[in-house]
């Protein structure tokens, strides 16, 4: 089993975090229908 | 559907992982749950992807199912785009530089071609760079709308 995408569920979080490490926010909206 | 395919095919691609992990922070919101995101960010469509900077900045977005090269094509586009739109325009360049070196096949590549003239002319203000974007477009991307849109910058001297 390879690397997997850790994908963060809160916005907030997803921003502090992209700020701290220098990074960009990728957000998908996704459904599971 | 296409989520379906993202989550199968794109999303496990040991490079996919790699390009989202470099430098993105990703998160997955599920459209039918989160209704305030959906009405905040006006999605009307799944998949819908949106890369924005910290401060929350959209700087690209694309919808519906890609495949791995197209999915990272587009992710080197949007980072290209948010070095431009910051005037970062040698990290810009070197973004859309990439797309046209290691996915010249990607869809992502006539407008990287065309991002990659514009972003040479506001570096260094000369005017023939956008001629020189148009003459690539025409020479390797022939029947792209990027070209058509590159189309009045024939008409520089």
């Amino acid at each position: 089993m390879g690397k997997q995408i850790q994908w963060e569920t809160s916005l907030t979080v997803a921003k502090a975090k992209a700020k701290k490490e220098k990074k960009l926010v990728l957000m998908d909206f996704y459904n599971n229908l | 559907m296409g989520c379906q395919q993202l989550a199968a095919v794109t999303y496990p691609d040991p490079n996919v992982c790699f390009s989202v992990e470099k430098d993105f922070i990703p998160i997955q919101v599920d459209f039918n749950k989160n209704k305030a995101l959906v009405k905040r960010f006006s999605v009307k469509w799944t998949p819908t992807i949106i890369l924005f900077d910290a401060d929350g900045n959209e700087h690209h977005r694309f919808i519906g199912f890609l495949p791995p090269e197209d999915f990272i094509a587009q992710l080197v586009l949007g980072k290209g785009k948010v070095e431009f739109d910051q005037d970062h325009f040698e990290q810009a360049m070197q973004c859309f530089q990439e797309i046209l070196v290691r996915y010249p096949k990607a869809d992502a590549a006539p407008e990287a071609q065309y991002l990659l003239g514009v972003t040479k002319y506001k570096a260094g203000h000369n005017p023939k760079e956008l001629k020189l974007g148009l003459e690539a477009l025409q020479r390797d991307y022939p029947n792209s709308e990027w070209t058509k849109k590159a189309q009045p910058y024939a008409l520089i001297p």
